[in-house]
């Protein structure tokens, strides 16, 4: 056989979920967040370009959902006029090609530049002299089946071509869910490889970064920019090369925002609150960040209410603070008011809050807070 | 407090006034109305709360009227610590200067001296509570409102045995209820703002569910439209596949058409040629029918005319036969009247012999009845003659048996001798032989005399002894009794009685026997009759014989004449048997005769017809050949039956072309792909039209941005839940802080309620009885009064003790709170609703006060207060 002389080299991205939203957002921050993905498509093309990539895979869940505002439709599409190579989206689980698909919508029909092309079927496209994408789209939210053995199961061999085969969803060694019927079986895409049906099965639906098996040949290319405390490897994209005989693939960071999640931050006193805005304080990039913090500990009732000032002023300066307190218990010390020297019905006043306090009955919470409203207006008194 | 002296100089109506107040105790200051009283306690008033260049209405008020002056305000006075004078100037040349003396000499003007003087008054006194406390004339006396004075609170505080209370607390409180009104109105419900919050909340809420909804019906559309494509793809497979269907149908069904027209045709000319051969076998039938209808009609007739000559034989025969069995039957007729007349004799003759013997025995019938009757008469005079009856009898037979005892007894006493045979022996007993056998025995009695003789050998004569001669008598006696019944019977002795008694019994018999016989012989006649009888059976029966035909001869008896009587019988029934069978015989003959004769008669009548018949269907026969010879007939039949042939077969080959096509199925199929195709195409248009419906939803709705939207919606309900969680939490910690400080406030206040409780109902002792209670509340009001048990409310009480309790109160808060930080109590006119006796006794409860605080009383009518015991009187006007 004929030694096949074809080479390619293209962006390997996925799980844009444009237009997705975080509850923990306010106003200001959601559009920030929203913007960054737009940005990140303009930096993905410049990537492309920098590489020298032949073309741009986006596989899967280009969006967050097929009801995005059309806005959000326009942004998208303006970002990708500004990505020079072909750019071959794949609907994903979030945007399936289905009767509502956003792909359909008159939006972005009547705005889509030449070079952004939609997979709508799994026949191949040529790229380019050679080289072949097999697209496998997602028809519906919920497929029955394992798309990728079911399509490449079909293939015969490529003979002069090369193959990039573009999929959605999760395959079955991550999986923690077994019995999904669609997960994608990795023997089988390792048999296709090996039957040199695909060279490539570039996959989206893991938000990390990841390569599945040893084989080189699979990859998650994971979410360009983080949208969840719980990704491992997010905000990077990949530069795939391809040849007959070899695949390499190079990370490329493009992620700016960083969602951190803390558990156990333990607070008992003063140090610990200093230590901790301290922590913040070396935070870079605050205003991309997004923390959430689970407290533990017992702090005093003024301690609490330094607490409760530093957070409001990290909420001021970070993307997105979500706090966990279940666990941090305050209390009311006998410090926390010695300076008011109440010794009427005040004093009894605080006896009982404070009492109420420790015996963790139901009123405690309430408790605290009285105290706590006590300390403020003695406070403005004295 | 206390107020030493006080000036008052171009003050409404006054130009100048000064009064020196007791600096203990009472002071009464006296005087008219409008000389300046009220003013006194106003004036104080108006010195500490307004800058002399205030121009508040209330300074403006007590202007001077008629010239123009500032008004002056002059008070010297002992407050805690310190003893000053204190001045002001209102208006016109404003001034103020304070002059303190103790216990450090300071010199104050202006905004200082009144900043001096209001910290000093702070200091030291509670302003609120000493206006609280003083009474303005023309007030009706109602309670003081005691609740936020802090230094009666203090006081109580102090008296209740707690701390002091911080007068910052009170001032806390308020903070803390301030906080509270801000969330809840005073009756505890949530006010607007928060109802409002939640309200947003709940609108946000639906909101949420809302576009939640919405896109869950997005959600249901894509699958629908989903599976309407696919649908919609089957639908139009089956439209297509059931048009295919029908073309091919529609073309087998054309087909089907022309095939049916040739089946048509065909059927129509097979028909037209079954007729024709019909036509043609008719015709050959009829000539047929013809042919056999003519010699049907020769043979009938033939056989008629055979029919007939035999019947006319049968006929004679017959008649042959009738006449032979009509003699015989004659013959036979005469025999059994012959037999019946011999019958007849016979019967006669035996009659005779009958009769003959029937004569016989009626005469011997009437001779035995004649004969006993003859019989009868004898026994008849027997029965005449003999009188011995029965009794007659037994009357002689009981004298016979006396005469028997007699002599039995006799006998009994007479000597016995028992004679024995030795052997036979012959002997006699009184001349009389007898005889003895041997071994008999024999007795004999001896009544009289006995002589036993043996012939020939003995003679023994035997004598009876004189005892019995009695027994003789009665034997005697007895004897002639017997006789003389005899003699009445007619009879010599008994024996002769019994005789005739037999005698006479059997001519009773006789007669008896008599009726018996003559009842036998008569039978069921009478004697006359039977004797008509004999006498109707003699004439006759002699008489027969020679009445009698000769031939035959009469039977010699009767016996022989029975027999001939059978015989005849017999005979008779043999001839009647006979008689009888001829008649039947003939009758059977006669029958058979007139069968014949009817029969022949109904051959003729036919023979008759069927010749007629026969000759109109030889004429018919004859006239249809002239009109088509058979030969004609025939041809054209087998001509006829080719044709028919010949068109079946085209009609059979014609319908197997159809049946191969299968019309009826194929038709159905059609039918059935007809209604298919049109419901087929209705579900498409429906789905067709639902699909429309979908994709235009989808395309509407689903580039609406719902999937931002609903994140917004649920971002801003995340921010409104916590910006109420945080609010609920806010406002449940003000309502706890607040409802627990209120609680601890309220039984702070419980607790110094007591000392003033026990001050005020220690002076109200004073004039009502020592039974008078209050109840003090927590606000320190009092609110009711207990007196001799009867506890009524404070509202309740009448004017003048309602006035005596605000005033006794009041008196027992400036006690209470005179030893530090006290007040001096000015009261205007009061009492004025008091009665005199009670006057009298409010005077003793002055008095009492006084000793602990400064009191003064400002009054128009001195007397009222005439009863207060030692006072500083001061007389104004």
């Amino acid at each position: 056989m004929e030694r096949n002389e074809h080479v390619t080299r293209f962006l390997h991205t996925g799980d844009w979920q444009l237009g997705m939203t975080r509850h923990f957002f306010s106003e200001g921050v959601q559009e920030r967040f929203a913007q960054s993905r737009f940005d990140a498509i303009r930096e993905l093309g410049r990537i492309a370009k920098e590489e020298d990539c032949q073309f741009m895979v986006v596989c899967g869940d280009v969006f967050e959902s097929n009801l995005v505002d059309r806005k959000t439709v326009s942004r998208s599409i303006e970002a990708l006029k500004d990505v020079h190579v072909p750019v071959y989206l794949l609907p994903g689980n979030h945007d399936p090609l289905n009767a509502a698909s956003v792909y359909r919508a008159t939006t972005f029909l009547e705005r889509k530049p030449p070079h952004v092309h939609v997979i709508e079927s799994t026949n191949p496209i040529r790229v380019d002299e050679g080289i072949e994408i097999i697209g496998i789209p997602w028809t519906s939210k919920r497929p029955l089946q394992d798309l990728v053995a079911s399509v490449t199961g079909q293939l015969e061999a490529a003979v002069d071509t090369l193959r990039v085969c573009v999929a959605h969803g999760m395959v079955d060694i991550l999986s923690p869910n077994p019995d999904d019927p669609a997960l994608i079986s990795l023997d089988a895409a390792k048999k296709a490889i090996a039957h040199k049906k695909i060279h490539y099965l570039a996959l989206g639906d893991r938000h990390s970064l990841t390569e599945v098996g040893d084989s080189g040949c699979v990859w998650y290319a994971g979410t360009p920019e983080q949208t969840d405390y719980n990704e491992v490897k997010p905000g990077f994209a990949l530069v795939v090369t391809i040849n007959e005989d070899d695949v390499t693939t190079k990370e490329v960071d493009i992620g700016r925002w960083k969602f951190i999640e803390r558990d156990q931050i333990d607070l008992n006193t003063k140090e610990d609150i200093d230590a901790l805005r301290v922590w913040v304080e070396n935070l870079g990039d605050k205003e991309r960040t997004v923390v959430k913090l689970r407290f533990v500990g017992g702090l005093s009732l003024s301690l609490h209410s330094e607490l409760e000032e530093l957070i409001y002023h990290v909420q001021e300066i970070l993307g997105a603070v979500e706090t966990r307190m279940d666990n941090l218990v305050v209390i009311p010390e006998d410090a926390d008011f010695t300076d008011f020297g109440f010794s009427g019905f005040a004093s009894n006043t605080v006896e009982r809050l404070r009492s109420n306090v420790e015996d963790s009955g139901p009123d405690a919470v309430t408790s605290r807070d009285a105290l706590a409203l006590l300390v403020r207006l003695a406070g403005r008194e004295l | 407090m206390r107020l030493l002296r006080l000036r008052l100089a171009n003050y409404r109506g006054i130009d100048e006034s000064e009064v020196q107040f007791g600096p203990n105790g009472l002071t009464i200051v006296e005087g008219p109305n409008e000389t300046g009283k009220t003013s006194l306690s106003e004036a104080i008033g108006l010195l500490f709360d307004y800058l002399d260049s205030s121009k508040h209405r209330s300074v403006d008020a007590v202007r001077p009227i008629h010239h123009d002056a500032g008004p002056e305000i002059e008070l010297e006075a002992e407050s805690g610590p310190y003893r000053f004078t204190y001045f002001k100037r209102f208006y016109k040349k404003p001034e103020t200067t304070l002059t303190i003396k103790s216990p450090n000499p300071e010199n104050h003007t202006g905004r200082e001296a009144h900043e001096r003087a209001t910290e000093i008054l702070r200091e030291t006194i509670d302003i609120d509570l000493w206006k609280a406390l003083c009474i303005q004339q023309g007030e009706t006396i109602q309670q003081a409102n005691l609740s936020k004075q802090t230094s009666l609170s203090a006081a109580l505080d102090i008296a209740a045995g707690g701390h002091q209370a911080d007068p910052r607390e009170e001032s806390l409180f308020d903070k803390v209820r301030e906080e509270y009104g801000r969330y809840f109105t005073e009756r505890g419900t949530q006010k607007k703002e928060l109802q409002e919050a939640q309200k947003a909340q709940a609108e946000s809420e639906a909101e949420v569910v809302s576009l939640e909804k919405q896109i869950k019906n997005l959600e249901k559309d894509i699958v629908r439209a989903a599976d309407l494509g696919l649908e919609l793809e089957r639908l139009k497979k089956q439209e297509q596949d059931l048009r295919r269907d029908l073309s091919e149908y529609t073309k087998s069904l054309d087909e089907i058409k022309g095939l049916e027209t040739v089946l048509e045709t065909a059927r129509l000319k097979l028909e037209s040629a079954q007729k024709s051969e019909q036509a043609a076998k008719r015709d050959k039938a009829l000539r047929q029918d013809l042919i056999d209808a003519v010699s049907k009609a020769q043979k009938a007739h033939t056989e008629l005319e055979e029919s007939s000559k035999s019947s006319t034989a049968s006929v004679k025969k017959a008649e042959t036969d009738m006449e032979r069995a009509q003699s015989d039957s004659a013959i036979a007729e005469a025999k059994r009247k012959e037999a019946e007349s011999l019958l007849n004799l016979r019967r006669s003759d035996f009659d005779y012999f009958n009769n003959k013997l029937h004569l016989e025995q009626l005469k011997e019938r009437k001779e035995r009845i004649d004969r006993v009757r003859e019989e009868a008469a004898l026994a008849d005079e027997v029965l005449t003659k003999n009188s011995v009856d029965e009794e007659t009898l037994k009357a002689i037979q009981k004298a016979e048996r006396s005469l028997i005892t007699a002599q039995a007894m006799l006998e009994t006493g007479a000597p016995n001798i028992l004679l024995r045979g030795l052997t036979d022996l012959d002997f006699q007993i009184d001349g009389e032989h007898t005889t003895i056998a041997k071994d008999e025995e024999r007795s004999l009695t001896v009544s009289d005399r006995i002589r036993v003789t043996i012939p020939g050998s003995l003679q023994m004569d035997l004598r009876a002894g004189s005892s019995s001669s009695d027994l003789l008598k009665r034997v005697e006696q007895a004897k002639q009794k017997l006789d003389a019944a005899c003699n009445d019977a007619g009879v010599s002795n008994a024996d002769e009685a019994r005789q005739s008694f037999e005698a006479r019994r059997e001519a009773q018999q006789t007669i008896a026997r008599r009726k018996e016989i003559k009842k036998e012989n008569l039978r069921d006649l009478t004697y006359e009759e039977l004797e008509r009888k004999v006498i109707g059976l003699g004439k006759g029966v002699p008489a027969y014989p020679t009445a009698r035909v000769l031939e035959p001869n009469l039977p010699p008896n009767l016996e022989s004449a029975k027999e001939e009587l059978r015989n005849a019988e017999a005979g008779l029934e043999k001839a009647g048997k006979a008689w009888e069978e001829a008649r039947t015989e003939l009758d059977s003959a006669r029958k058979v005769r007139d069968g014949l004769r009817q029969r022949y008669q109904k051959v003729r009548v036919e023979l008759d017809l069927k010749a007629d018949e026969l000759k109109r269907v030889e004429d018919e026969l004859s006239r249809s050949r002239r009109d088509t010879p058979d030969d004609d007939l025939e041809s054209e039949l087998f001509k006829c039956t080719k044709a028919a042939h010949k068109e079946e077969e085209n009609v059979k080959s014609a319908e197997a072309n159809l049946c191969g096509k299968e019309p009826d199925r194929v038709r159905t199929l059609a039918e059935t792909a007809k209604g298919s195709l049109q419901t087929v195409e209705k579900k498409r248009e429906a789905a067709q039209q639902e699909n429309t419906e979908v994709r235009t939803r989808l395309k509407i709705f689903g580039e609406e941005g719902l999937h931002e939207k609903l994140q917004a919606a649920k971002s801003h309900l995340n921010y409104i839940r916590q910006e109420n969680k945080a609010m609920i939490r806010r406002t449940s910690a003000a309502k706890l802080l607040y409802i627990t400080m209120k609680e601890e406030r309220d039984k702070a206040r419980r607790a110094y309620v007591a000392p003033l409780k026990k001050k005020i109902e220690r002076l109200g002792r004073l004039v009502f009885n020592d039974s008078f209670e209050v109840e003090v509340t927590e606000n320190l009001s009092v609110a009711s009064r207990t007196m001799d048990g009867c506890n009524v409310p404070f509202d309740s009480l009448s004017g003048g003790t309602k006035e005596q309790i605000s005033l006794i109160s009041r008196l027992a808060c400036a006690m209470t709170v005179s030893k530090d930080g006290g007040v001096s109590l000015i009261l205007d006119d009061a009492l004025g609703y008091t009665d005199p006796e009670r006057l009298k006794l409010m005077g003793a409860v002055l008095a009492k006060a006084s000793q602990e605080c400064q009191i003064i009383i400002l009054t128009c009518v001195p007397d009222r207060y005439s009863n207060i015991g030692e006072a500083t009187v001061v007389r104004l006007g």
